[in-house]
């Protein structure tokens, strides 16, 4: 059964439509890619999965749940997880703090009560587990360092340990490779399959970089002028000749 | 008959309160345009305007009241040399260094002005010397009156601001539409360094508006000199920051950057001002008051809140602010091992030697400054809360300190109940209210929560103050007792001291004990970046809510205390909203990152003007207003807070005489514990 569900998502902006009856699924453990050229309106059906923005018609569902109406950080908290295309960090915190608070949050126990009464402060166990996590995202050693010093490629995994921190079941990565050189998104794509092997959350890729959709997805949906025009197995989709013609242009035209 | 008679009554009060309230609104309008000009021009919010139109005013006042100069003479070096040598000063010395600083650091700044601006002018002119009388406007015989339709007067004074607030508006409309230079100086807000990479100088443009909007200023200063002061009174900087406050509201209608809206809106402010007087009956408290002082407090809040431009107004952000370098992380954070151990017995022992001092040597009037100095370190706590913890300004906390001090007092007097009880209440009565103001003002950015909450502490003591349930008489009835409770009674001095100090570590203790747990969490990742924490799942408007309301119960404890250590709530001399600016600045500028940033303010506030200012240099107690402003200039190159830099500073020094030989480390150890102990204090 799918997991995260968009049904029929239209949104217009001032006349224009920016997404047209869009339907996408998402099932757990499954790595999902979605891509289109610039203003296809991938970031909005992004928006519209998320809850910063609120589709005109259709709905969302997570886990046989509507949640079409529920703010952000609901939506977090049922387990959707995300990053960012231009990376959000929190400034002034430590990269450990990062996780920390992603843990806690998700845990769920931030009464003031407790914190008053000095039941709050991080325990040696929740950093240890901070740790480990990092150390499996080749960050290890780099808790204590300023999230101002990391490099982009960092910071990017840092927004991936944050929110696998808070448990999810499925995480959406905004464009990851926006910024990044070849060999860096290579790195970042080898340690984002391992993990997401390893820990079986669902995983939709929003992206323009093809190579790394072809090389990394299961299944992808193609978007354009924000209609689905195609959606199927990943190396089936990219060799549908529609989509090689208009969207992916020479790269997968070169190389089939 | 007499029905029509009784609507001709009406339609002609309704006329004439038009024509009255036109020339008040066009004070506001030109006070609200020129806000708008140095906000479109400098990006500035810039509260310190009051300071720079009193001081043309004054200037006038002294060369043509004192100095018998004519009108023209002393209007001209006032408005047109003065006022712009002003502002070419305050641009070259501070506002262009600050660019890079977020919204909130130039608010301080403009806060330190506000305060420091008018006594520094005063010194240098010998202003207080003596006290004559006579301020009068720029108009000769402005006070002339003529009649409109041979029935509604007016004044020529009035008749003058009209005028020259519409030309006003004409010619800078004409300036920004039509001008290279009008279109630089919105380039150059946006970014002075992008503007530069295109070929402009920036710093030339940048001087250039804001020598303009200083003229404004000046030429708004001198137009209100009869409404800010009252005839045959001496012209004082207080009667402008009413107006600006006022002003503010038609300023914010067009959300600080159309002139037009701000004209319209000043206008329209004066115009309701006057119906409302007009045409509200004043048989109720709260109505009478929304005709005085209040009306316009209580339009900038609902403007504020209600106004959905500017909740959806994003400040522009330079798109080359992160050339500027992160801020430095606590100097604590880095220290080693033996430093930390260094400045905690460093801590200890001054703490030590200042407490055999007190309780065993210092007279009276000194363990009351002690124990003052103890209790607003309390208050200032709740602004570490809020600005440290919460990253955004408020400047209400004088008012949640005054329900503190009014709670202790009422549970006292008219139930005979407990002090410590009362001070209770009063906190969790200032916690119900912090939570109540949080929900309309918590999705406004940094400056507008920061002016809602002006707004909230002006109505509040324009209004509320004034009902019995709250402020109690305002004649008598004021007496506060001291406490006792646990059998032990606390009504001596030095009682009373060791409780304030109890309570000042267990406040500091929680508030360290909130910063690093969840909650504290949370708000740093909501001050890191809003929109990556509700993506882990914070729940910004709980935090906001709670951090609000911490802070309001803290100062409230601060405030009954303050209550009871004098025996009275002095609410004048205490919680005054102006004097909450200065709170504010005074924490923000030493630092409000650590608990020790709120105590080293707190005794900054007490003990410094009194022992180092009086005592010790024999100083005016002007120049208390004068070296605050400086420190608040100094934020723009410290953000982190001065005490923080010095810490940092002295600490890489003494790391680098511990890495030496012997000999260095007995030099190191007599520095610091002259100076530098309240600064080395502990924190776990």
């Amino acid at each position: 059964m799918s997991l995260l569900v968009a049904d029929g998502i239209t949104k217009r902006f001032a006349g224009i439509t920016a997404l047209d009856d869009v339907s996408i699924a998402l099932k757990e453990g499954e790595r999902v890619g979605l891509i289109g050229p610039n203003g296809a309106g991938k970031t909005t059906l992004f928006n519209c999965l998320l809850g910063l923005l609120r589709p005109d018609a259709g709905s969302v569902s997570f886990d046989g749940q509507d949640i079409t109406r529920l703010p952000v950080y609901r939506r977090a908290r049922l387990g959707i997880g995300r990053t960012f295309q231009r990376v959000e960090l929190f400034s002034g915190s430590s990269v450990r703090d990062h996780l920390l608070f992603a843990h806690r949050i998700r845990s769920g126990t931030g009464a003031l009560w407790k914190d008053v009464l000095g039941l709050g402060l991080p325990k040696p166990a929740e950093i240890e587990r901070c740790d480990a996590l990092l150390e499996s995202l080749g960050l290890g050693g780099m808790g204590d360092e300023p999230i101002e010093a990391l490099s982009l490629g960092q910071s990017r995994l840092v927004e991936v340990a944050r929110a696998l921190m808070t448990q999810p079941r499925v995480v959406l990565l905004d464009e990851p490779s926006s910024g990044l050189d070849r060999a860096e998104t290579n790195a970042l794509a080898e340690t984002l399959a391992r993990i997401q092997s390893e820990q079986g959350f669902g995983l939709l890729l929003v992206e323009h970089d093809v190579e790394l959709v072809a090389s990394f997805t299961e299944r992808t949906y193609v978007l354009d002028f924000g209609r689905l025009i195609t959606s199927g197995a990943t190396p089936e989709v990219m060799r549908d000749p529609e989509v090689q013609a208009a969207y992916l242009g020479d790269f997968v035209a070169g190389t089939s | 008959m007499t029905a029509s008679v009784l609507a001709a009554g009406v339609l002609e009060d309704t006329i004439r309160a038009f024509f009255q309230g036109l020339p008040i609104g066009a004070g506001f309008a030109l006070v609200a345009m020129s806000f708008v000009l140095t906000y479109k021009t400098s990006g500035v919010f810039n509260l310190a305007f009051g300071a720079q139109a009193f001081i043309s005013a004054a200037t006038y006042f002294e060369l043509h009241v004192r100095r018998d100069w004519p009108i023209w003479s002393a209007v001209l070096v006032a408005v047109v040399l003065v006022a712009p040598v002003l502002g070419l000063l305050l641009e070259r010395l501070i506002f262009r260094h600050i660019h890079a600083s977020s919204a909130v650091a130039k608010l301080v700044i403009s806060l330190g002005l506000l305060v420091a601006l008018p006594e520094l002018f005063k010194l240098i002119v010998d202003y207080n010397r003596e006290q004559p009388f006579g301020a009068v406007g720029i108009i000769p015989d402005g006070t002339t009156v003529y009649r409109l339709f041979d029935r509604y007067p007016v004044t020529r004074d009035e008749i003058a601001a009209f005028v020259i607030v519409v030309a006003a508006a004409l010619a800078l409309a004409a300036l920004f539409r039509y001008t290279r230079l009008g279109l630089r100086i919105r380039a150059v807000v946006q970014s002075p360094r992008m503007t530069e990479l295109n070929g402009v100088n920036a710093d030339w443009v940048s001087s250039g508006s804001w020598m303009l909007s200083s003229f404004f200023a000046g030429l708004a200063g001198v137009l209100l000199v009869p409404t800010t002061s009252s005839l045959g009174t001496v012209l004082e900087p207080t009667g402008y920051f009413p107006i600006v406050i006022s002003a503010l509201a038609a300023a914010a209608l067009g959300r600080l950057v159309s002139l037009p809206a701000a004209m319209f809106g000043g206008l329209l402010l004066g115009v309701v001002t006057t119906q409302m007087r007009t045409h509200v009956p004043r048989d109720n408290v709260i109505l009478a008051e929304l005709q005085g002082p209040a009306l316009p407090y209580v339009m900038l809040f609902a403007i504020i809140v209600f106004w959905p431009a500017i909740r959806r107004q994003v400040v522009g952000a330079d798109p080359l602010l992160g050339v500027s370098p992160p801020p430095p992380a606590l100097a604590a954070t880095s220290r080693s091992r033996g430093m930390t151990i260094y400045t905690r017995i460093m801590a200890l022992a001054f703490f030590t030697a200042v407490g055999i001092w007190t309780f065993g040597y210092a007279n009276n009037f000194w363990i009351s400054r002690i124990t003052h100095s103890v209790i607003f370190s309390i208050i200032f706590l709740s602004i570490v809360v809020f600005t440290g913890l919460g990253g955004q300004i408020a400047l209400c906390q004088v008012t949640f300190a005054a329900i503190g001090a009014f709670g202790a007092m009422q549970f006292a007097q008219r139930w005979d109940i407990s002090v410590i009880v009362g001070m209770l209440a009063g906190a969790a009565i200032a916690a119900a209210v912090g939570a109540v103001l949080s929900i309309p003002v918590m999705r406004l950015g940094g400056i507008w929560l920061a002016i809602a909450t002006l707004a909230f502490a002006l109505f509040f003591h324009d209004v509320l103050v004034k009902y019995n349930w709250v402020g109690g008489s305002l004649f008598h009835g004021r007496g506060v007792p001291r406490p006792e409770f646990l059998g032990v009674d606390f009504s001596s001095r030095e009682n009373f001291l060791i409780l304030c100090i109890a309570v000042l570590v267990l406040v500091g203790v929680l508030v360290i004990l909130i910063r690093e747990s969840s909650t504290g969490m949370a708000l740093r990742a909501l001050r890191g970046s809003e929109t990556a924490a509700e993506s882990i799942g914070v729940i910004s408007w709980r935090s906001r809510v709670i951090v609000f309301s911490v802070s309001a119960a803290i100062a409230a404890i601060g405030g009954g205390l303050l209550a009871m250590e004098e025996r009275l709530v002095g609410y004048e001399a205490n919680f005054d909203p102006q004097t909450g600016l200065f709170w504010l600045v005074i924490v923000v500028v030493l630092g409000t990152r650590t608990v020790e940033g709120g105590i080293q303010a707190g005794v900054a506030f007490v003990i410094f003007p009194e022992l180092v200012l009086h005592r010790w240099l024999g100083l005016d107690g002007a120049w208390r207003f004068v070296l605050f402003g400086f420190a608040a200039i100094s934020f723009a190159r410290h953000p982190e807070g001065l005490l923080e830099h010095g810490k940092r500073r002295s600490q890489a020094m003494m790391q680098r005489m511990f890495a030496r030989r012997e000999p260095a480390v007995a030099a190191a150890g007599a520095g610091p514990a002259i100076d530098g102990g309240a600064e080395t204090g502990d924190e776990p």
